[in-house]
């Protein structure tokens, strides 16, 4: 369960990108932030894999409050996460397969198992026959897939992906939607920070309303 | 942990040294240029202690002593001589021998022997010391304490070039250091900023290394890896052009430098000192990427 209490955030005086936003967010929802540009969803986002700080509030994700984790223990946190950048955030000097490699490189399993899960990764974004390629030879859909393979590959508790079908057409758009909806399924909580109306019409069950840093509205499908 | 993702830490600081080969290769030559500083100096110093070594293994002391002594008083003051452990052996000279063999080294002053009217050589007792005895406080101690004898009336001992040969190396030691020292420090200032190079321009990596849940060791690795692995070639490739240098100084500069080539002859470097200047690298190496790469690591 994700609980944001009270959060503020200020990147600048006298402006607040965020403010005064609580939310609850149960563990297995598929929920939407939605807003339009510069509402916040980024920033919140950002709050809650703590990439940044709030000015004030709290943070719990499973009842541990993560603004008082320290530094050197954040890890253990994003290594239960998944995260689909808004820029992507790929390496271009790496090969696709390295890629969506790097969360499994980093806790350390064999190859072998690496390149299985990459593999079956790839191959539900539909990319799998492009995984030595690199990402400078691929169109922008496809980068966006390659990012999305990279927050899957480790079959997180938690996907937050922020505009994750923002440069792709809507019938991938609803490919990779039906993808998050399946992780769902498995039992993982997915936020997504998109302004795509029919998506989110279409997929959502629960829906924040951002505005000027505010929540404006919520809604549930029952 | 770290070692089930050795392979990774591995290819990656693999990939780095290759990608940035350009200024990582002059990272290499400036360490080892600092590096052959100090092994040229080590290895100049060598020989000037392996002369000091010769000198005093070849010297003799000589003690000079009273015509009039009776037997007893020069067995007392072999004995005395015997029981410093410096002393490898003592041989008595008498007057007599003393002339003949100075008329036999010096032939051409046979008229002014000949007119002498007495024996103006003193015996000596001729003291050889051991190999190894080059410890010269220890030498002169042991000279003070038999020229107090009753009957010793002087004694003669080359000390002075021992002395200065010992110096000399010390000071070419303490220059060698020195130069070597600020040379090593500019280095690893600059391995230091070399890898903050490499650092910045992986800065994306490091970026997402973080962010999908990489420990801070786990991205530190690869760099200190970079960094041991500059130091030691640096190290290593100012071993091998001082080997070279040894091995051809001698046959090019040497030959004109005259009566003055033994002093500066290039002497191997000894197993210990070899050992230091490998370890100085990679130590020089690896610090200079710890320094920076902490500076880029703020989670």
């Amino acid at each position: 369960m994700i609980e944001l209490y009270h959060i503020w955030k200020q990147y600048q005086k006298p402006h607040w990108a965020i403010s005064d936003v609580s939310i609850e967010i149960n563990s297995g929802d598929f929920c939407f932030i939605t807003g339009p540009s510069g509402s916040g969803k980024t920033t919140l986002l950002k709050i809650i894999f703590r990439e940044i700080l709030p000015t004030e509030g709290q943070i719990l994700i499973d009842g541990v409050n993560i603004l008082k984790t320290p530094d050197h223990k954040i890890y253990r946190l994003r290594r239960t996460m998944g995260i689909v950048f808004q820029d992507f955030r790929l390496l271009f000097h790496q090969t696709v397969f390295d890629n969506v490699a790097i969360p499994l490189q980093i806790i350390g399993l064999p190859y072998k198992e690496i390149r299985r899960r990459v593999f079956n990764a790839l191959r539900q974004v539909n990319l799998h026959h492009k995984m030595w390629e690199f990402p400078q030879r691929l169109s922008y859909g496809e980068q966006q897939r390659v990012a999305i393979a990279r927050a899957i590959v480790n079959q997180p508790k938690i996907l937050l992906a922020d505009e994750p079908t923002g440069n792709l057409d809507p019938e991938l758009a609803f490919e990779i939607m039906s993808i998050f909806k399946e992780i769902n399924k498995r039992g993982a909580t997915v936020i997504i920070g998109s302004h795509d109306r029919e998506l989110i019409r279409h997929f959502g069950d629960k829906i924040f309303f951002l505005q000027k840093g505010k929540i404006i509205g919520k809604e549930a499908k029952q | 942990m770290i070692f089930k993702q050795l392979s990774y830490l591995l290819k990656a600081a693999g990939n780095n040294l290759w990608n940035f080969r350009g200024r990582n290769f002059i990272s290499v030559l400036i360490i080892s240029f600092s590096f052959l500083v100090i092994g040229i100096f080590l290895a100049l110093s060598n020989n000037l202690t392996y002369l000091g070594e010769q000198l005093s293994n070849n010297l003799a002391i000589s003690f000079f002593l009273d015509k009039n002594l009776k037997s007893e008083d020069l067995d007392f003051i072999k004995s005395q001589i015997l029981a410093s452990s410096l002393v490898d052996q003592v041989t008595y000279a008498s007057s007599d021998e003393a002339l003949e063999r100075f008329a036999a080294n010096f032939p051409e002053l046979k008229d002014i022997l000949d007119n002498l009217q007495s024996n103006p050589f003193p015996p000596s007792y001729e003291v050889r010391l051991k190999e190894k005895a080059i410890n010269l406080a220890a030498i002169s101690s042991f000279m003070e304490n038999i020229k107090q004898l009753k009957g010793v009336i002087d004694v003669q001992f080359n000390q002075e070039w021992v002395e200065k040969m010992d110096s000399l190396s010390r000071i070419v030691q303490a220059i060698g250091f020195f130069l070597g020292g600020i040379l090593i420090l500019a280095s690893f200032f600059i391995i230091s900023n070399i890898i903050r190079l490499n650092v910045f321009a992986r800065k994306n990596e490091i970026e997402i290394l973080r962010l999908v849940g990489a420990t801070n060791t786990f991205i530190r690795i690869p760099f200190l890896i970079e960094g041991f692995t500059l130091g030691l070639l640096g190290s290593l490739i100012s071993i091998f052009i001082l080997f070279l240098l040894i091995k051809i100084f001698p046959l090019y500069v040497g030959s004109s430098l005259g009566a003055a080539k033994e002093l500066f002859v290039l002497r191997n470097l000894t197993a210990e000192q070899l050992g230091w200047l490998i370890t100085g690298g990679a130590v020089t190496g690896t610090l200079g990427s710890v320094t920076s790469v902490s500076r880029f690591l703020r989670v």
